[in-house]
């Protein structure tokens, strides 16, 4: 008898996620966060400290626009680019403050 | 079978998870000293281990013996408490609650302010905020896997007390003696009693009556 799986919890065959990407649209963690780190790009020297210390590979380098990207969709709100930038670029500011930025989940991830 | 108040508090794991375990097992405490049957557990569903992630605390109060022993769950909850204001923004927490519930939020923002984030609000019968960090801004983060158990500072430290002491007035569940014997933190209990803000919406077939 097959086992019958909610929709919301089906993975691929062999629980074996689409890989390589470079977004994995099933593990967003945005509602983990309580501070948002928000970028100065007058104050950025472009060192790459933040893309070297953050642990989910949230920070990365836009060669067009040249200056650093967040990526609001995994970052957890650890605050280690924070705490790790030499110039005090990046500041936390409360997540509240903002409107957007969060997905909304039914159930906690 | 009499009526079943479900209470479900949304907290962050490991930084805030005494904290809501306190809300949760001394609320139900407070209310078993009166005659009341009560069940209180932790996070069966959820991964809680992880710092910042959300997970829930569940705590059910009934006049009668409660038939529902095999469900950890809240399917339905009556209250909804928020240890850490960001949740409401990540999850849908009023999922399932009746209408006419009631939402207690840890936040010193305006309630207005706190609506715009919660789409589904018409549910609610009331909302309650108080400012739990402002009035006891102490938290419990422990990393050594007893999730605050051997904690000398007790339960209902933190916290946990004003936000205990504003469901102690806005519910009128329990009284709030009862409440003051469970708890270590009286002081911050009885600020959280005094300083919740409510505000209530008509709700013509609502059973419940918050506030007093």
């Amino acid at each position: 008898m097959p086992i019958k799986v909610p929709k919301d919890r089906e993975v691929p065959f062999g629980a074996i996620t689409p890989a390589p990407v470079k977004q994995q649209e099933l593990f967003i963690t945005s509602n983990w966060r309580i501070v948002r780190p928000v970028i100065d790009h007058e104050k950025c020297t472009r060192c790459f400290t933040c893309y070297a210390s953050c642990p989910d590979s949230c920070w990365s380098y836009n060669e067009k626009e040249d200056q650093m990207e967040w990526n609001w969709r995994f970052c957890k709100g650890c605050q280690i680019c924070i705490h790790e930038c030499p110039v005090d670029a990046i500041s936390a500011v409360p997540e509240l403050d903002f409107e957007d930025g969060v997905v909304r989940l039914e159930k906690p991830f | 079978m009499a009526k079943v108040t479900e209470i479900t508090v949304w907290t962050r794991g490991v930084v805030m998870d005494k904290e809501a375990r306190d809300v949760a097992n001394a609320f139900a405490q407070a209310a078993k000293m009166e005659g009341k049957f009560i069940q209180a557990f932790d996070n069966y569903e959820d991964l809680p281990d992880r710092v910042l992630v959300t997970t829930r605390k569940y705590a059910r109060i009934s006049d009668e013996e409660i038939e529902m022993k095999y469900l950890y769950t809240n399917g339905h909850p009556d209250v909804v408490v928020i240890v850490e204001p960001t949740i409401i923004k990540g999850i849908n927490v009023l999922k399932g609650m009746p209408e006419g519930g009631l939402l207690v939020v840890n936040t010193n923002r305006p309630i207005d302010y706190m609506l715009k984030f919660i789409p589904n609000a018409d549910v609610l019968g009331a909302i309650a905020t108080v400012d739990a960090d402002g009035i006891s801004g102490i938290r419990t983060v422990d990393f050594s896997g007893s999730e605050g158990g051997v904690d000398a500072a007790g339960v209902g430290a933190g916290i946990a007390a004003p936000i205990l002491g504003a469901m102690c007035r806005v519910t009128g569940m329990v009284k709030k003696e009862n409440l003051a014997k469970v708890i270590s933190d009286v002081a911050s209990m009885e600020r959280g009693y005094n300083e919740v803000k409510l505000q209530k919406f008509r709700k013509p077939r609502s059973e419940y009556f918050w506030g007093s």
